[in-house]
């Protein structure tokens, strides 16, 4: 600053005043360029909404790096994964990418050149997205500074690393189509149906996958693990679904990250803190309505585990001590700052990773712009050995009304060793 | 929650890592590197908190639970004498166990062996006050290590001499009651030593080892909790408040839990 200040003040005569149309000329050349694209403005701002809803910068943005330029390790069964810049570097970005490369790579899951992109990239979601709403995401993503960020795309190990695998994986996994909207249903529905099945990407982490990695088509929405976490089941299921949720429940926590009685945590914290939270209440309300129409499994709720279990007995001794100052004695929480255990959908859930995990590290909800508290649980993995938190946990899954598997010391013991520790501490910040 | 004393723990650390790294061959650059590594540190060190409060994941401060057996800083001979002296002050009765089999010895081990021992967090520069007023709390340059050591010895020195011999562990009951009230009144005149300073700090860790959470070494299998009633580490109690006269039946848990969780 001080030095070009100095050296500019060095200049004698005309060579200042030239320096000073100088400045000027940078700055209408650089003022030019902007205003020479096309006058899409609204496209541009629907674009961007629509980058919010398919939650784009969830992936394409590095722990502390700059937003959609990618560097993201994505942790998949099969290696990591690290995402793309997308920003309009020529270099190192999508610059040099045209619309059609674009919709390409949304539709087909193929990049300019014809190769394969991994399905980490959920182009079997986006496969349904409206050529219109690409070319508007094209266009928003267009407008954002240019960041050079090189970004290793080839780490995932032999025989994965061979991209054109993904020809076979295509066959077998991939229907590629833009939605059609399914007749006998309101327009809202078929609204939410767009949003869900495509830039919403919903099933990638609530579906539950098959040893290839992908979707089960036949399992939509009925809950999955992703990264440690519980997935839940996203269909109308009374046991373990949204069958209790009304939709304004769900438009509430989509919205605002909590519920009277649940707050969002874990990945989904980020999904409402960076998208939902920042969608139009419509699109809220239309998603609300499709999910609500899903039909769950429908398998019968299981017979809670007696009181009078070994398990339970301990669980409730350390319930009582432990947990009740905050969920209640009752299990019924306190509204808006501890969820309520009694009747939880979390706590319901066929697979208690979530609970195991939220024991042990403790965990943040969600903080919006409507409910900014962000309450947090505190760590008990410190205090609690694997089978008092295997013991605690089969004792709230079982009592008020809950009914669910138990949970077993081994699996604490193993979730443990992945989630407690300072790996685990620095990845989260 | 992140207290202000691990802000500024962190922040000393991260000031002093470069210093320390560059001890033995500091040259100019180093030197100016390292100045202008703490003054960044320095500014950063000053967290401005936004929006939310901070929290981490598996954040937790946890104490490294004391396992008895054996002594750190005690002799065994000082060992038995505190034994004998905590045994006299909460002596076993038909209410429960006393300091001594509570493990209090164990715990003022453990206790003067670390940085309490050595009042490490205190001012400990005079002037001292020979005769201060009650409010102006220590005045003494001796640390409780020292203390324990001088002060045991001047007692063990005046037993020998008072008792034909004996010492103190070896004195009658009524005869340990009888010194233990006279250097609680400063009338026993200790060789080189305030008989009263030693009692008031055998005393206080007494009681503190008693009443502390089982982790710390005394209070085994919270004996002293059971005897006043005291619930322990449980933290909210609307649901006894809305029950008044009624007797609370829980019993008292440890940060490592009671009985009721399960062998560890």
């Amino acid at each position: 600053m001080s030095s070009s200040v100095n050296g500019a003040s060095r200049l004698a005569g005309p060579a200042r005043k030239w320096w000073r149309y100088a400045i000027v000329l940078v700055g209408l050349i650089v003022a030019d360029r902007a205003m020479a694209d096309p006058d899409n403005y609204v496209d541009v701002l629907r674009g961007k909404a629509l980058t919010t809803a398919g939650d784009c910068l969830a992936c394409h943005t590095a722990p502390g790096g700059k937003p959609f330029a990618g560097g993201l390790s994505l942790a998949t069964p099969f290696g990591a994964i690290v995402t793309p810049n997308l920003t309009p570097d020529e270099a190192t970005g999508i610059g040099r990418w045209s619309k059609d490369d674009f919709a390409r790579a949304m539709h087909q899951g193929r990049r300019p050149d014809g190769s394969y992109l991994y399905p980490a990239f959920p182009y079997t979601y986006y496969t349904k997205v409206t050529r219109q709403d690409t070319d508007a995401i094209y266009d928003y993503l267009r407008t954002l500074t240019p960041v050079s960020n090189a970004v290793n795309r080839n780490t995932l190990p032999f025989p994965f690393s061979i991209r054109t695998s993904m020809l076979g994986w295509n066959a077998l996994f991939f229907k590629p189509g833009r939605f059609v909207p399914a007749s006998g249903h309101s327009e809202e529905f078929n609204r939410g149906a767009y949003l869900v099945e495509g830039l919403g990407h919903c099933g990638a982490c609530h579906t539950p996958m098959n040893m290839f990695g992908a979707n089960k088509s036949d399992q939509f929405l009925q809950g999955s693990r992703i990264d440690n976490w519980t997935a839940p089941n996203l269909t109308n299921d009374q046991q373990a679904g949204l069958g209790k949720w009304s939709v304004e429940e769900i438009v509430q926590y989509l919205k605002t990250g909590q519920t009277r009685t649940s707050i969002a945590s874990g990945p989904m914290k980020d999904v409402v803190e960076d998208s939902t939270s920042k969608m139009p209440d419509a699109d809220l309300k239309a998603i609300a309505v499709y999910l609500k129409e899903q039909g769950g499994s429908g398998a019968s709720a299981p017979t809670p585990i007696a009181g009078s279990d070994p398990r339970m007995q301990v669980g409730e001794a350390v319930f009582v001590d432990v947990c009740s100052a905050c969920h209640t004695r009752n299990g019924n929480g306190i509204e808006h700052i501890f969820p309520r255990l009694a009747g939880n959908a979390i706590v319901r859930q066929d697979d208690p990773a979530t609970l195991v995990r939220v024991v042990l590290t403790g965990v943040r909800g969600a903080g919006t712009d409507a409910a900014p508290t962000s309450p947090a649980m505190p760590s008990f993995g410190y205090r609690l050995d694997d089978s008092q938190v295997a013991a605690v946990l089969t004792y709230i899954r079982n009592s008020w009304g809950n009914a669910a598997s138990a949970v077993d010391a081994d699996m604490v013991k193993a979730l443990r060793s992945k989630v407690a520790g300072p790996a685990e501490r620095s990845a989260s910040q | 929650m992140t207290h202000p004393d691990s802000i500024s723990s962190r922040g000393k650390r991260s000031a002093s890592g470069p210093a320390r790294h560059h001890r033995g061959h500091i040259t100019r650059r180093s030197l100016l590197a390292s100045a202008a590594l703490l003054m960044t540190t320095g500014v950063a060190g000053a967290r401005v908190v936004t929006k939310v409060l901070p929290w981490d994941p598996n954040e937790a401060y946890p104490v490294v639970p004391v396992k008895p057996g054996g002594y750190f800083f005690l002799t065994s001979e000082e060992a038995a004498i505190v034994d004998a002296f905590v045994d006299r002050l909460i002596p076993a009765d038909d209410l429960g166990p006393g300091a001594r089999d509570a493990g209090v010895t164990t715990f003022i081990d453990r206790q003067l062996t670390g940085p309490y021992g050595g009042h490490d967090w205190l001012y400990m520069q005079g002037p001292f006050s020979a005769t201060p007023l009650p409010s102006q709390g220590l005045q003494s340059p001796l640390t409780p290590r020292q203390q324990y050591r001088q002060g045991l010895a001047a007692l063990e020195a005046y037993c020998k001499t008072s008792f034909g011999g004996r010492g103190f562990v070896q004195l009658s009951t009524g005869e340990q009651e009888k010194l233990l009230t006279g250097m609680e009144k400063g009338e026993v005149k200790l060789p080189n030593f305030s008989s009263r300073m030693l009692f008031s700090a055998i005393y206080s860790n007494t009681m503190e080892g008693f009443f502390a959470d089982p982790i710390y070494g005394g209070n085994r299998d919270m004996a002293g909790w059971k005897l006043i009633g005291f619930p322990g580490t449980r933290y909210d109690y609307r649901d006894v408040m809305e029950k008044p006269n009624q007797a609370y039946l829980l019993p008292p848990v440890g940060m490592q839990g009671r009985p009721a969780w399960g062998e560890r």
